[in-house]
């Protein structure tokens, strides 16, 4: 509760500051407020409204888009289907790609081409990722189904099956990712002080100690901005999803961002889907400030 | 809380987290920014040209007969100069068109789909064309009836046929005749139930090769499934919007889907159904006639095609694409427009485009030219499809005027197809929903049409 900052007269160098600071801001600050923030409380308006993109007219229909939304069984499904995806690709990408840092940060030889490979699908385009994988995925001429047959499985039919569809969208879109948390993951080793290893070494401390007390608690600002950050493109998603399974079947893969634009762009329900938004909006906002807030402090900054 | 100002740190911080949030969340519905299409020419001038923007969804080999018939025009005459601009599907042309209207950057020709063009002539977006027509001489007596008259509403046409196609049954004549059947389409769906299990290969239980492949949502299964309702007696709505998904034929009609991939077995779900079937791994499909020509020459095997397997009834519907003209733009423009609809659609293009593509000649006499007496002799297939016409219908309101009707349909298809739940009730709740999804456009039309 500090009142630091207005408790000081208002003072000429004071006021220069304030300029340069607008001065500096001023630009983004207008690139902010024109297709961010405008676009923001436009939505929150269309929220409140019946209009579908080519109407002249608006009607005011208050609450009416909440309820259609919040007493949809779809709208629910689309919720849990959210919840899993974000679950498994973060958790998926954050595992996984410490394991291949950890890997591919040994002195091993082919460890200059192994980075490359692995972080290459990063730089694709997920259309055209989608577009390779649905073929990988055919359980009749794809890749994966000779893969599977080599061990004696049969493949699933991935992309018409509801059961198989949430599993084959998550290992795409964690294949696709997983170079960028692997390459911010080994910049985080490399920033790992040498000298700790060699102190917990003069201590008695094993692999799995050192890994243990130092190399994880040494990754944690790292491991905490990649959570920040995947949560963030996870819950974007939509390029995989929409080449690979379009939502379907059914509604089996539809996340919130594609029940949006299915809402908004082929039923132009612009209220429903301003409603989508909004809640897309809510839980992205909160999730961010609470991660701000609480996780910060426990990271450790060496 | 006492006053205070935030630090400049905190202020950037916010706004970038309160940024990446609002980002994805006005995307939602803020329509996608349209790059600015070229300046409108002034056209009152005497020896200017007339600047036209024509948005389509043809690329690949169809845009490359597309973009020749523009070039064709162009060269044709010396006052109008047409761009075509490829927009993507079918959907993203009319998403960018409906983006188009917002920002008063429209193109003067647009091409939209069986469930797109009703859209926008509800909204008073696009123009009536017979005074047009009647200016630049497009006779429009001589278009297929079945195609033309389903861009007409009450004596008005708005809508002009040009990529326009029917399903057809398409089959592979090698796996034909290793099964030893007759070199011919199944007559009807009972015969095909014989013939199938001969079609079919299995490695242990999985099905490694199936007799028939429908596609999904996405590909439009509610297109397909159009024509089999009416097969089987039933339908998807009434013209007047009553929707009759929960009809006692219609049911029936999906109980058979669901049988060919379930207790029958024989059929498989798929998302790119060309793909099943150019690989060999499904020996049929009810496909469109518009991509005749590129499955004859990718195919590895010889193509059969033959009309749609009849149940009770012939059942065959219409669809594909026709031109529109907005109505917000110049009359002198409109007629410029116009100009190029009429020379693209005159017989000889619309025999050229025929041939190009597999789409359907539109014209009732480009079936009677030389060179397209001489295509149907060399393509027999192609004959079949045009023969095929007019027994083929224009389609039930449910999908096609209906907005997202056709993927209301298609998911339910998919529960019924693929989850193997129960037709009747899936159709009770498809048919809850396009009632409910109907609403807006019965209280625009009857603005609109009294």
């Amino acid at each position: 509760m500090t009142s630091r900052a207005i408790s000081f007269p208002w003072t000429k160098r004071k006021h220069r500051e304030w300029l340069l600071f607008g001065l500096l801001v001023g630009p983004n600050l207008a690139l902010f407020s024109i297709f961010t923030y405008w676009p923001l409380i436009y939505n929150f308006y269309l929220s409140f409204v019946r209009w579908n993109f080519l109407r002249p007219t608006k009607p005011w229909v208050w609450f009416n888009n909440y309820i259609d939304t919040f007493t949809d069984a779809k709208f629910w499904e689309i919720m849990g289907n959210t919840l899993v995806f974000t679950v498994a690709t973060v958790g998926g990408t954050l595992l996984l790609g410490l394991l291949l840092a950890l890997l591919i940060n040994q002195p091993l030889r082919f460890r200059d081409g192994a980075r490359a490979i692995v972080f290459s699908p990063v730089v694709m385009s997920g259309a055209v990722v989608a577009v390779v994988w649905s073929y990988i995925f055919d359980p009749r001429y794809g890749l994966l189904d000779q893969i599977l047959g080599w061990v004696g499985l049969n493949s699933p039919d991935w992309l018409v099956d509801p059961f198989w569809a949430m599993p084959a969208v998550i290992i795409v879109y964690i294949w696709k990712n997983i170079g960028y948390a692997v390459v911010i993951y080994l910049a985080g080793l490399q920033g790992i002080p040498r000298d700790l290893y060699e102190a917990a070494r003069v201590d008695g401390a094993g692999a799995w100690a050192q890994f243990w007390n130092v190399t994880l608690p040494g990754l944690s600002p790292v491991a905490f901005f990649l959570s920040v950050t995947s949560i963030l493109t996870s819950f974007q998603s939509f390029d995989i999803i929409k080449v690979l399974t379009n939502g379907g079947p059914v509604n089996a893969t539809s996340t919130l961002i594609l029940f949006l634009y299915e809402l908004g762009f082929v039923s132009y329900d612009a209220g429903e889907a301003g409603v989508v938004a909004m809640v897309l909006f809510t839980i992205m906002f909160i999730l961010t400030l609470i991660q701000l807030r609480y996780l910060e402090r426990q990271v450790s900054y060496g | 809380m006492s006053q205070r100002f935030m630090t400049r740190r905190e202020m950037l911080k916010l706004m970038t987290v309160g940024g990446g949030a609002a980002v994805l969340a006005a995307c939602g519905t803020a329509p996608a920014a349209q790059e600015p299409t070229s300046a409108p020419a002034v056209v009152s001038e005497t020896g200017s040209t007339v600047n036209l923007t024509y948005w389509g969804s043809y690329s690949g080999g169809l845009g490359e007969a597309e973009t020749a018939l523009v070039e064709k025009f162009n060269g044709s005459q010396d006052e109008i100069v047409v761009e075509y601009q490829f927009q993507g599907s079918y959907e993203d042309t009319a998403q960018k068109f409906t983006a188009g209207l917002q920002a008063d950057t429209i193109p003067e020709v647009v091409l939209l789909s069986d469930v797109w063009w009703f859209t926008f002539y509800v909204a008073g977006a696009i123009s009536p064309l017979d005074d047009l027509a009647a200016q630049t001489g497009l006779d429009l007596t001589d278009f297929e009836p079945v195609l033309l008259n389903e861009g007409n509403r009450q004596g008005v046409n708005y809508w002009i046929p040009f990529g326009r196609s029917t399903p057809l049954f398409y089959y592979n004549k090698d796996i034909w005749a290793e099964a030893g059947l007759e070199d011919r389409a199944p007559a009807n769906w009972a015969e095909f139930i014989e013939w199938a299990p001969q079609l079919v290969q299995k490695e242990g239980d999985t099905m490694t090769r199936a007799a028939f492949v429908h596609p999904n949502s996405a590909s439009y299964i509610a297109w397909l499934f159009q024509g089999v309702t009416w097969q089987f007696g039933g339908q998807y709505s009434l013209d007047d919007f009553t929707m009759t998904m929960t009809d006692e034929n219609t049911l029936r009609g999906a109980q058979f889907y669901q049988d060919t991939a379930n207790s029958l077995g024989w059929a498989l779900l798929a998302s790119d159904i060309s793909q099943e079937f150019l690989g060999g791994t499904a020996a049929s499909m009810m496909a469109s006639t518009g991509g005749l020509r590129s499955i004859s020459e990718t195919a590895s095997f010889e193509v059969g095609v033959g009309f749609l397997p009849e149940e009770t009834y012939f059942g065959c519907p219409t669809g594909g694409a026709g031109l529109a003209i907005p109505s917000s733009i110049p009359d002198e423009k409109k007629l410029a427009a116009m100009q190029y609809i009429t020379y693209v659609t005159n017989p000889e293009n619309a025999g050229f485009w025929a041939r190009e593509t597999g789409y359907m000649p539109t014209r009732i006499s480009a079936k009677q030219l030389p060179e397209m007496v001489q295509f149907f002799e060399e393509n027999p297939n192609f004959k079949t499809a045009v023969d095929q016409l007019p027994k083929t219908r224009a389609q039930d309101a449910a999908r096609v005027y209906v907005r997202n009707g056709d993927q209301i349909i298609g998911k339910g298809l998919e529960r019924i197809v693929v989850n193997n739940e129960a037709p009747a009730t899936v159709f009770a709740e498809i048919n809850d929903e396009l009632t409910k999804a109907a609403e807006p456009i019965l209280e625009d039309l009857k603005a609109i049409e009294g």
